[in-house]
C-alpha cells in the first residue's frame, strides 16, 4: 500500500550565498494531509559508510515543502539528497534530487553596503552575511581609478575605516564578497561616492 | 575547511569525550606529542592523519544519537575536502615522508590498535582537538 503514496516530484535545490534549501512540490492526497522527511548523504557516507544515508530530524515528518539543509551541507563535497511522503505509518518511495549537489555552486550576491562620511573619515558598514564571508573593498578617489586601493574585511562587526579623505573630491567604494571555503567571490556591488565636508555627512 | 571541522567538533566535543572512559591513554599524543614534529615532516604526518580518520576513525563512530551522527558526518565530509588538496602536495612532492614522521604516524597506529576498535575510534575523536590545534600551530 505504501507504493500507493505518491513520491514528491520536482525535488530541487536553491542556495544562495551559502545558505542551502531543498524544496519539492506538494503532493495532494484528497482528505489527507501529507507530510514529509528529508535525508541526505555526502561522498563520505557514500565512500566509506555504506553508502548510508542520515536523516534531518528538523525535516521529519514535516508539512511545509522545503528544508534548510545549510547545517548538514558542511563541505565541499557532493551530496545527495532525497524526501518522501508520509501519511500516518504510510511512506511514499524515496524521491532523489537528480544529480548531487555541491555548495561550490551557490549563488554569491554582491555584498549590501553602506558608504558614510564621516567628517574627513570615509567609512563603509557592511552586511553581516555570516561566518563564512571576508569582503574585498575598493576605493578610490573619483577620476583617480588607477590609484584604486584595496582592503580586505575577514570580520564584519562594526563600521570599517578605509580612509582620511580631502575636502572637496568625491570618494567612490564598492565591494564583493568571498567565501574561502569554495573560493569564489560574488560580482562586485554598486558603488556609491560620497564627499567631506567639514563636520557633516555628505551623501551624493 | 579545518575551521568547519573545528566548529563541528566543538558541537559533539563533550558528548564524545564523555564516551571514552580510557583516560589514561592518548592515541595522538603518547608518548610524544605532535608537537615534537619537524616541519618538514608535518605535511606527511597531517596526510597520514587524514587517511587515518577517514579510513579508520569516523566508520566506528556511528551513535544512537542523531545530532552528533550529523555533526560526524559534516566533519568526515570536510575531511574528504581537506584531503583532497593534501592529496594534491603529496602528488606534486611537496609532502615526503621522512624517517621520522612514518615513525610517529606508526606509534598513533600502535596506540590505535592496543583498543577494541571502537572504544579506539571515539578515543580519536574525541582527540580531534590535539590535531585541529597542532595543524594550526604555526611551526
Amino acid at each position: 500500500e505504501d507504493a500507493l503514496l505518491p513520491v514528491p516530484q520536482n525535488i530541487s535545490i536553491l542556495s544562495i550565498n551559502m545558505k542551502h534549501f531543498l524544496t519539492w512540490s506538494p503532493v495532494i492526497i484528497p482528505g489527507e494531509m501529507a507530510r514529509y522527511s528529508v535525508e541526505f548523504q555526502g561522498e563520505y557516507e557514500r565512500e566509506y559508510a555504506n553508502e548510508s544515508w542520515i536523516p534531518i530530524c528538523e525535516c521529519s515528518l514535516i508539512t511545509a515543502t522545503v528544508c534548510n539543509i545549510t547545517e548538514d551541507i558542511s563541505a565541499t563535497v557532493a551530496y545527495n539528497l532525497r524526501v518522501r511522503t508520509a501519511v500516518g505509518a504510510r511512506r511514499s518511495k524515496w524521491g532523489t534530487l537528480k544529480g548531487f549537489f555541491n555548495r561550490i555552486t551557490t549563488s554569491l550576491t554582491p555584498p549590501l553596503m553602506k558608504v558614510i562620511a564621516d567628517g574627513y573619515h570615509l567609512l563603509v558598514e557592511l552586511e553581516d552575511m555570516g561566518p563564512a564571508f571576508q569582503f574585498c573593498v575598493l576605493y578610490w578617489k573619483k577620476g583617480q581609478e588607477s590609484r584604486m586601493q584595496q582592503k580586505v574585511v575577514k570580520e564584519v562587526g562594526s563600521v570599517v575605516h578605509l580612509d582620511t579623505m580631502e575636502a572637496g573630491p568625491d570618494y567612490c567604494v564598492k565591494a564583493q564578497t568571498y567565501v574561502e571555503s569554495i573560493n569564489r567571490s560574488s560580482s562586485f556591488s554598486q558603488t556609491q561616492c560620497v564627499r567631506a565636508q567639514g563636520g557633516r555627512s555628505v551623501w551624493l | 575547511s579545518v575551521a568547519e571541522i573545528r566548529s563541528g567538533f566543538t558541537a559533539i566535543k563533550a558528548n564524545i569525550q564523555a564516551r571514552d572512559p580510557i583516560r589514561t591513554l592518548s592515541i595522538l599524543s603518547y608518548p610524544h606529542s605532535l608537537h615534537k614534529v619537524k616541519s618538514s615532516d608535518r605535511c606527511c604526518i597531517t596526510h597520514h592523519l587524514f587517511n587515518f580518520y577517514v579510513d579508520k576513525v569516523f566508520k566506528h563512530c556511528k551513535t544512537e544519537d542523531l545530532y552528533v551522527n550529523r555533526k560526524i558526518s559534516s566533519i568526515a565530509n570536510s575531511f574528504l575536502s581537506v584531503r583532497r588538496r593534501l592529496q594534491q602536495c603529496h602528488e606534486q612532492n611537496q609532502c615526503m615522508c621522512g624517517q621520522e614522521s612514518t615513525e610517529k604516524f606508526n606509534q598513533i597506529l600502535a596506540n590505535y590498535e592496543r583498543l577494541n576498535v571502537t572504544s579506539a575510534a571515539m578515543k580519536s575523536l574525541g582527540e580531534l582537538d590535539i590535531l585541529l590545534n597542532w595543524m594550526e600551530k604555526s611551526p
